[in-house]
């Protein structure tokens, strides 16, 4: 009995995505409503918690280092989409070229970093970009007859060292969706556009991009979303979640730094909150700009 | 056809150019790998190669010394296949469920789906950590198993991926009288492998590279993944950047075996599951 | 059907292997180490966390002496060592939920109000200190107190004293034994800086040594009598006047890594680049164990005053090892904890693994214990610490811990300390602006 209607084709369906309910619901709906209203408390792990109503987004607004901590995740982003989205565009598409010679070496070899973790990337980074004469990046600057930098103490050079290697781990990965998308551009299209005697460029401008939209949708969506969540970078570049003068604090370096190292769990989840809204606005824009819910079936 | 030569010569260089770039931090911790972990520290990471300095040192206690990292590197590995293997097939399971029927509030349920990939999960590590701590799963593996089990991106990817597979296969599965259970177990599956390649890996590399969570959840430090154990030798007070760098340069390998050995699989299986608008 | 069956059991087993993973107690590794120091079959498994690898050694001596003593209290430790950061979140969160907190942890003085704060989940030791009160620095124990309850056990005084490259000085022809002043100091710099191109000394921006240090000198501190935080102070604003007017002179310079105590700064100062480093005792076993091409030219000397006759000293950091709630056997973990690190024997074994200025000051006295030719520290320095010690005993200040400092700290070492050294923003605008940036976050 059981076994029938288990088998019946209207609740197959519920049975194949059950696991997904059952983890949304106990992973994402029920966190994120205990987030919400703890945001709305004060709150410490081991103590009473007590209803404060909207104090806790009322201190945050008129916090300077949440304001940091804002402007720092919104202007990595930025950087990161500048950088992450035209250049392995590009290289995918060069690499795709019928000249290229090595295609799968380099291929192997863009990707390479990604393999690595955070926790590695970032403190060979760090040496990197350390501020020692010794120290790799300052000794190429010193061939240029420059002096050492600090790179890791001043806000300029600090997101210099830090949008590098967020370039040098995506680069490679994010040509490898590009190159995906890339394949699934018929040839056709580009003879047709020889015939009609096409640039190189105009076929790049007129097929390419366009055919690539979804796929730069796509990456756009995840680079929105890793943009804005960036911490572990950071932590890992500077030691630590605290940087000279903030430098490299993010908004979830915030919320872990309240939350976790000061036990402010309310104040820690209102800035969780608010990241949410910010990712969600944006990508929400994002999504309806690119025409992405009109063609959702 | 010179003019094609010289377009490969420009292209060649200019690629060879970045790979070399891209290389350089590799290179960097691999001399540095050879060097006194005291040398470091001293005169920074740098391209320097000197014979005179570099020894086998670092190598030998990495394999001899009296130290944890093969017990990180062993959880991590085991974390690793466990988390992949498990996500793999629930997030198929959804994602076939998602592609072959239509049903009440699957779009509700698909647009979950979507906006779950837009939560930063970061925002629910309070909520979550004290989750884990009520349901007394603190200190254990499954507690940074189980939350990322039903992976959207994953589940996304395989429903982009089940698009490009007929309906006729699956009538064709009713008709010989396959149960709905059969239909996905004997013929969809199989037909989903390409995209399994794709997908070990990516949820390969994040887990074997996942840090904040496990992090935050495991205290134990006969449990901690390599990550994990690789930043606890970051402190001033431990003269540990011998293991530090032989270990990092070392943790690469796994995934890059895994890499090499897929990747003909993996762009494959990424493209037949590319996002089509 | 088989197929079907064949992977259900995959899962399912998968599902056993993972429960099974998460819950076995098994702990190996890990920076964790099971010391076992001749403990038999019966003995009771303790944890220990410690930020600092060589605490760990201490304990394994005295816990070898421990289990010959008490055949039927036998002990094994499982130290595990993480950085400092993690050391402290973690063990907050884990007491505070009381789950996986250890038994015995040390906690830094600059972060211990935070476990003070509400009602301690740590054990009151005062029972166990007691028998050695009267023989201890007060001062060092009331720094882990709260409403009269002792929770952590002190390891030094932590008295800070100079530490002296004499080798870069004599190339400069200055001797540290005529510096006694900050303004001594600085004509010393200014000349070092001549001969050599080397700093005298560092402009730490990192961490507050050297301002706790300008600020005892004048009777003051970073809190007011209520413990309420006063960083705008004019004696604030003094002491970095001083530091800012000797960076000026180049007689000081920032460091890499922003204060003496990191890693980046034991490779500058090996490679002799800084002349002077002002630091709390403990920092004799970074030279021993980090520095090691200095070893025979590093002479110790009292701080510069800004007066003569102003105080030379002031305890600087220290550990407050404590006893969780959670612990398995709290009587046990406390008596040994007692016997570790407060017995006569315990504060002798302070100073020879660890190089510290042992809480019982009965030892800076005993000449066989402190002039010990065979220990490392007596051989690397070149003058002995306990002869600048008992000169400066009875001017050692007191900077409070309240639960105010660790977001003093905070401010002062990420933001207003970089302002000043890094940025040269003006030391007042600075320094007004950190108190209220500590304001506010304390609101």
């Amino acid at each position: 009995m059981i076994k029938k209607f288990l088998y019946s084709q209207k609740v197959a369906p519920y049975v194949f995505v059950l696991p997904f309910i059952a983890v949304f619901i106990f992973f994402w709906v029920y966190p994120l409503g205990s987030s919400f209203g703890m945001s709305f408390q004060k709150i410490q792990l081991g103590q009473e918690a007590s209803w404060i109503g909207f104090s806790n987004y009322e201190k945050l607004m008129g916090d300077g280092v949440f304001l940091k901590a804002v402007t720092n995740s919104a202007v990595y982003m930025v950087l990161t989409l500048a950088i992450l989205i035209p250049f392995p565009m590009l290289f995918a598409v060069l690499i795709n070229n019928k000249f290229m010679w090595g295609r799968d070496f380099f291929k192997a070899s863009f990707f390479f970093p990604a393999l690595t973790s955070v926790v590695v990337a970032g403190t060979i980074f760090r040496l990197m970009f350390g501020e020692m004469e010794g120290s790799l990046i300052n000794s190429v600057l010193g061939w240029f007859g420059i002096g050492p930098v600090k790179f890791l103490k001043g806000q300029v050079t600090g997101f210099v060292a830090l949008v590098s290697l967020a370039t040098w781990r995506w680069t490679g990965v994010n040509m490898l969706y590009f190159l995906a998308g890339l394949k699934n551009i018929p040839d056709e299209y580009y003879e047709a556009a020889s015939i009609d005697g096409a640039s190189p460029f105009q076929k790049f401008t007129r097929i390419t991009m366009p055919l690539l939209k979804p796929t730069t949708i796509y990456v756009l969506t995840i680079s929105i979303y890793a943009g804005l969540a960036m911490f572990i970078e950071s932590m890992m570049l500077w030691n630590g979640n605290n940087s000279p003068k903030n430098i490299g604090l993010t908004i979830v370096g915030y919320l872990y730094r309240q939350g976790i190292e000061k036990n402010n769990l309310g104040y820690a989840a209102a800035v969780g909150i608010v990241l949410l809204m910010i990712t969600m606005i944006i990508n929400l824009t994002q999504l309806a700009f690119s025409g992405m819910f009109k063609k959702e079936d | 056809m010179s003019r094609d030569i010289s377009i490969k010569i420009v292209l060649f260089v200019l690629f060879a150019g970045l790979c070399a770039l891209i290389l350089i931090p590799f290179y960097a911790v691999a001399i540095a790998s050879f060097k006194p972990g005291e040398d470091l520290i001293r005169y920074g990471l740098n391209l320097s190669f000197d014979l005179s300095v570099m020894n086998l040192d670092n190598f030998v206690y990495l394999f001899t010394g009296n130290h944890a990292y093969f017990t990180w590197f062993f959880n991590s590995l085991l974390l690793t296949i466990v988390q992949v293997v498990l996500t793999l097939l629930v997030s198929a399971t959804v994602a076939y469920g998602f592609s072959a029927y239509e049903f009440k509030g699957k779009n509700f349920l698909f647009i979950c789906v979507l906006l779950i990939m837009m939560v930063p999960f970061e925002i629910l590590l309070l909520p979550l950590y004290t989750l884990t701590h009520n349901i007394g799963l603190m200190n254990s593996y499954s507690a940074i198993v189980l939350p990322g089990i039903a992976s959207a991106a994953t589940i996304f990817f395989f429903r982009q991926y089940l698009r490009g597979v007929p309906k006729e296969m699956i009538a064709a599965g009713r008709v010989d009288g396959a149960s709905e259970y059969g239909i996905y177990l004997r013929i969809i599956l199989p037909v989903m492998k390409p995209s399994f390649a794709a997908m070990a890996i990516l949820n390969g590399m994040n887990s074997w590279n996942n840090f904040l969570w496990p992090f935050m959840v495991l205290s134990d430090a006969g449990k901690y993944t390599l990550p994990i154990g690789l930043k606890t030798l970051l402190t001033p007070y431990g003269n540990n950047y011998d293991l530090l760098i032989v270990g990092s340069f070392f943790s690469i390998i796994p995934i890059f075996i895994l890499f090499v050995a897929f990747q003909k699989y993996f762009i494959d299986g990424m493209t037949a599951g590319a996002v089509k608008g | 059907m088989k197929q079907r069956w064949f992977i259900v059991f995959v899962v399912m087993s998968m599902t056993l292997m993972l429960f099974g993973c998460g819950q076995s107690p098994k702990s190996a590794g890990g920076e964790t180490s099971v010391l076992d120091a001749g403990a038999g079959e019966g003995a009771t498994e303790l944890s220990y966390w410690t930020f600092v690898e060589l605490h760990g050694q201490h304990f394994e001596k005295m816990l070898g002496k421990w289990n010959e003593a008490n055949q039927d209290r036998q002990i094994k430790l499982n130290v595990t060592v993480m950085p400092y950061d993690d050391m402290h979140n973690k063990l907050s969160i884990a007491v505070q939920t009381g789950v996986g907190a250890p038994d015995i942890a040390d906690i830094e003085l600059g972060k211990f109000p935070d476990f003070l704060a509400g009602t301690p989940q740590l054990e009151p030791l005062n029972d166990v200190i007691d028998p050695y009160r009267d023989t201890i620095v007060k001062s060092r124990v009331d720094l882990y107190s709260k409403e009269g309850q002792n929770y952590g056990i002190p390891t030094h005084v932590g008295a800070s004293v100079a530490f002296y490259n004499t080798e870069l000085l004599e190339q400069a022809g200055v001797d540290y034994k005529t510096i006694v002043t900050w303004e001594d100091f600085k004509q010393a710099g200014i000349r070092v800086y001549e001969e050599t191109g080397k700093y005298m000394g560092t402009a730490d921006t990192s961490a507050t040594w050297q301002t706790s240090m300008l600020l005892a000198q004048q009777g003051s501190d970073f809190t007011d009598e209520s413990g309420k935080p006063v960083v705008n102070s004019e004696p604030m604003i003094k002491g970095l006047t001083i530091l800012k007017d000797l960076q000026d002179h180049n007689v000081i310079a920032t460091i890499a890594g922003g204060q003496p105590d990191t890693e980046e700064a034991y490779g500058e100062f090996n490679s002799g680049n800084y002349a002077a480093a002002f630091m709390p005792l403990w920092q004799m076993s970074r030279y021993t164990n980090y520095m090691k091409d200095l070893s025979g030219k590093i002479a110790i000397a009292p701080i510069p005053v800004i007066e003569k006759g102003m105080p030379r000293s002031v305890g600087g950091g220290g550990t407050g090892t404590v006893v969780t709630k959670t612990a398995k056997d709290v009587q046990l973990a406390k008596d040994f904890l007692a016997f570790a690190k407060l017995s006569l024997d315990a504060n002798q074994e302070i100073w020879n693994t660890l190089g510290f200025d042992p809480v019982n000051m009965d030892v800076w006295n005993m000449q066989d214990v402190t002039h010990n030719p065979d220990n490392q520290f007596v051989q690397y320095f070149q003058n002995n610490p306990f002869d600048v010690l008992n000169e400066i005993k009875d001017e050692i200040q007191l900077i409070k811990s309240t639960s105010a400092t660790p977001t003093i700290n905070n401010v002062l070492c990420t933001i207003t300390l970089n302002e000043i050294f890094e940025d040269g923003r003006d030391i007042k605008e600075a320094l007004d602006a950190a108190q209220a940036q500590i304001e506010q976050e304390l609101k």
